[in-house]
């Protein structure tokens, strides 16, 4: 269950996927000086990590970076959200669910010691210990770790749990060794494919292949290119440009979506789009009138066309949602055609609901994507005799104060990155104000049933919010990545909290 | 140069004209937001196309105008109100008191007034009246120092020394003397100063921290055309030349209205 913290956490990483416009006019102003050859590749990202250290700091900077490409964890999710394995080759859990096996493969940390099954127990009890990040919780269902010889770890859990397995993949499974933990802000040791050489603050972080991948001898594949440099731009438009000049090869998350036909009419380019885990939500406030009225809640929903908010707040790109559920989730069901365009019948329900006019605010977090939704929205709600007010608040500082922690507001906006977030609407004191006794029950049940019963209630959670339209799901949106055609093996879908530079490899080149 | 005066005010009262009747007539209604029609070109119905909400950016503009105008007027108002009183009293007042209020000035000039407005818009949360009043708490310094300046010149002037034997008070003297002669240069002062306000709103908007959408904004038109630059420079063109064309207005009147005020400085050119 996501604590009041963790989806914090992933609400302060929102502004990772819509970073805020910078300055006006600055061109590309990224200057690493590393060599540039066929070996290289240079990707352009917008949000950079504070230090290296994800244990004890928030936010989804320093997994991009870091996660799968220099720490591996025991399992991963691949880009159809399935688990498959990372560190572990395959693993068995006991009938009861509590006894998680995993056999683990060959490997070696970036200093040289090799990893065991004593890492995987060192890794899972520092989290419990030693992390401070919210999503340490994920990790509160272990009840031991033991060490059944080298090359087998066996997990015990306190009882039987389905998200579990899942939370393994973040970046709370990722695995350390004793001796690389002594300064995790500047220097992280982990058995990926890279090893942080260099960065340079405010602008780059270069990684190279570790050692351990050169050695001819090594059971695992080398990564495609030998030098990666993540470098960070802070504005869109800049980050374009910087793809256009030459300046890097690829753009991770493109956050100004209207620029790409510049970018599909060239044939240098490749554009894909895939999913996240990010929902766009249209926040109710379903503790304070009028919006504690679910006749309102739905007039509202009915009211806003979501398809024109999407071609017009988003170019159209990213996928229509009718709950808190991305497609790449299990448990996912198509809600999106539940409340149709309506403004009729959205009038009606205002009237039954003894709104004839309605004034209500509508306080965004100031970033791209919710200041072109708020005004679609204006528009629209305009029509069925709802003034809103937009109110544009500083993300995250002002918005995170006044409108999740104070829960002062009729309507906000803003992206939820966070997997499986889902679960906040059983958090009363979330800042939805929703407290449906069904869902907080459904939900609690279902981390623990049988995994068939697991998806069915998660499925019926997702049903009964869309039902009384807690919230209005505007869209899911997009992976949107932009690379030069010579780069291959990039994923169109970012499910998982890492940026998985280990697939990619230069045409031409195995 | 009478040219000055002509252009700039008739791209000045070109601006209030459009802001005038924006007020009561639009094309179409600027906020309307129609998916259908995102990103059109110029076309009758639309006379500067659409932007990608497919609002109409002609009624945009024109609405646009009411805010630059109203910004300006506000900011220039507020520093003017505030500023050429103190700039007087600076003059006139005890000596510890004008070097109290030229330092403070110096102290407010020297604080850029674009940092002001986003430190107020953090406070107080982005909007047109905090935009407006940091510009023009910023703006204060420029009228004071005009102020002082020509008090100075005319308290040493004949006629003052003259309504000073004569037992006048000071506040007699203000009001008859000084204030009458520096209302010239005020004047020009502010018809700068417009310019400059106009610029910051738009800069302001532009960042995010100015007029709250939907409220048409050209500054906020400029920052949503950015990233469409490649792909339609129309929709960040049409806000541009409308900002260059009020600040070049405003300029050129504040130039006009100096040579009017002021023909020595015509004649020495």
């Amino acid at each position: 269950m996501a604590t009041r913290r963790s989806a914090l956490s992933a609400l302060a990483s929102a502004a990772v996927l819509a970073a805020p416009l910078a300055l006006a006019g600055c061109t590309a102003g990224s200057t690493a000086m590393v060599g540039t050859g066929p070996s290289t590749l240079a990707v352009g990202l917008t949000a950079e990590p504070q230090n290296f250290d994800f244990t004890t700091t928030d936010g989804a900077a320093i997994p991009q970076a870091l996660l799968y490409n220099v720490y591996e964890t025991l399992v991963k999710v691949d880009s159809d959200g399935e688990i498959v394995g990372g560190l572990a080759e395959s693993w068995d859990v006991s009938n009861d669910r509590t006894v998680y096996d995993f056999q683990l493969r060959e490997a070696t940390f970036s200093n040289g010691e090799p990893f065991t099954a004593s890492d995987v127990k060192f890794s899972i009890e520092r989290v419990q210990q030693d992390w401070t990040i919210s999503l340490k919780s994920g990790m509160d269902v272990v009840d031991r770790v033991e060490v059944v010889d080298d090359r087998h770890a066996r997990v015990v859990l306190s009882r039987p749990s389905n998200s579990w397995l899942r939370a393994m993949t973040t970046r709370i499974g990722a695995m350390f060794d004793p001796a690389g933990v002594a300064d995790l802000a500047n220097d992280p040791v982990g058995t990926g494919p890279y090893d942080v050489e260099s960065r340079r603050r405010g602008d780059s972080i270069v990684l190279t292949r570790n050692p351990e991948y050169s050695n001819p001898e090594s059971p695992r594949p080398a990564p495609g290119y030998r030098t990666v440099v993540l470098k960070y731009y802070a504005d869109a438009t800049a980050l374009n440009n910087a793809l256009l000049s030459g300046g890097i090869d690829v753009i991770s998350g493109v956050t100004a979506p209207d620029s790409l036909p510049q970018f599909e009419a060239d044939n240098r380019f490749r554009v894909l789009q895939g999913t996240t885990n990010g929902e766009v939500v249209l926040a109710f406030n379903n503790r304070r009138a009028p919006l504690d009225d679910v006749r309102v809640r739905k007039a509202l929903t009915y009211a806003i066309d979501r398809k024109a908010l999407l071609e017009a707040a988003w170019g159209g790109r990213g996928e229509l949602i009718g709950s808190m559920v991305p497609p790449t989730d299990p448990w996912f069901e198509d809600l999106s055609g539940e409340y149709p365009y309506d403004p009729d019948r959205a009038r009606s329900l205002l009237r039954e609901a003894g709104h004839e006019s309605l004034r209500l605010d509508l306080r965004i977090a100031n970033l791209p994507y919710a200041v072109s939704s708020a005004q679609v929205i204006a528009s629209h709600l305009k029509k069925v005799g709802v003034t809103v007010d937009i109110e544009p608040l500083d993300f995250p500082a002002v918005w995170l104060q006044q409108v999740f922690t104070d829960a002062d507001y009729d309507m906000s906006i803003v992206q939820h990155v966070e997997p499986q977030d889902i679960t906040t609407f059983g958090d009363p004191d979330f800042y939805w104000g929703y407290d449906s006794d069904r869902v907080q029950r459904l939900l609690t049940e279902a981390d623990t049933a049988p995994p068939r019963e697991y998806i069915a209630d998660m499925r019926e959670v997702a049903r009964t919010l869309s039902d009384d339209a807690a919230a209005n799901w505007l869209f899911l949106f997009p992976n949107i990545v932009v690379a030069k055609n010579e780069v291959r093996g990039l994923q169109a879908n970012q499910v998982s909290e890492s940026f998985d530079l280990t697939g990619l490899r230069r045409q031409g080149t195995s | 140069m009478r040219g000055n005066l002509v252009v700039g005010g008739a791209l000045v009262g070109l601006v209030v004209v459009t802001a005038l009747v924006s007020l009561l007539w639009t094309p179409l209604d600027p906020q309307a937001v129609d998916a259908s029609v995102r990103l059109l070109g110029p076309t009758s119905q639309h006379l500067l196309g659409t932007d990608k909400f497919g609002r109409d950016v002609f009624s945009q503009l024109m609405v646009g105008a009411q805010t630059t105008l109203y910004v300006g007027i506000v900011a220039v108002g507020l520093a003017a109100v505030a500023g050429v009183p103190l700039g007087v009293l600076a003059a006139m007042g005890p000596r510890w008191l004008g070097e109290l209020v030229m330092r403070t000035s110096d102290l407010v000039l020297a604080f850029p007034a674009l940092l002001l407005a986003i430190m107020l818009a953090a406070v107080y949360g982005a909007s047109t009246l905090t935009a407006m009043i940091a510009i023009g708490v910023a703006t204060v310094p420029a009228f004071a120092r005009v102020a002082r300046a020509g008090a100075l010149q005319v308290l040493s002037r004949e006629y003052t020394l003259a309504a000073r034997a004569g037992g006048r008070s000071r506040w007699w003297i203000a009001w008859r003397h000084v204030l009458p002669n520096i209302s010239g240069m005020v004047v020009v002062q502010s018809s700068v100063s417009f310019a400059m306000a106009v610029l910051a709103e738009a800069a302001l908007s532009f960042l995010g921290f100015g007029t709250a959408p939907p409220t048409p904004s050209w500054g906020r038109m400029l920052q949503e055309s950015q990233e469409l630059l490649a792909v339609d420079a129309r929709l960040a063109l049409v806000p541009g030349l409308a900002i260059a064309a009020v600040v070049l207005g405003f300029n050129l009147l504040g130039d006009g209205l100096r040579d009017h005020f002021d023909p020595r400085l015509e004649a020495r050119r």
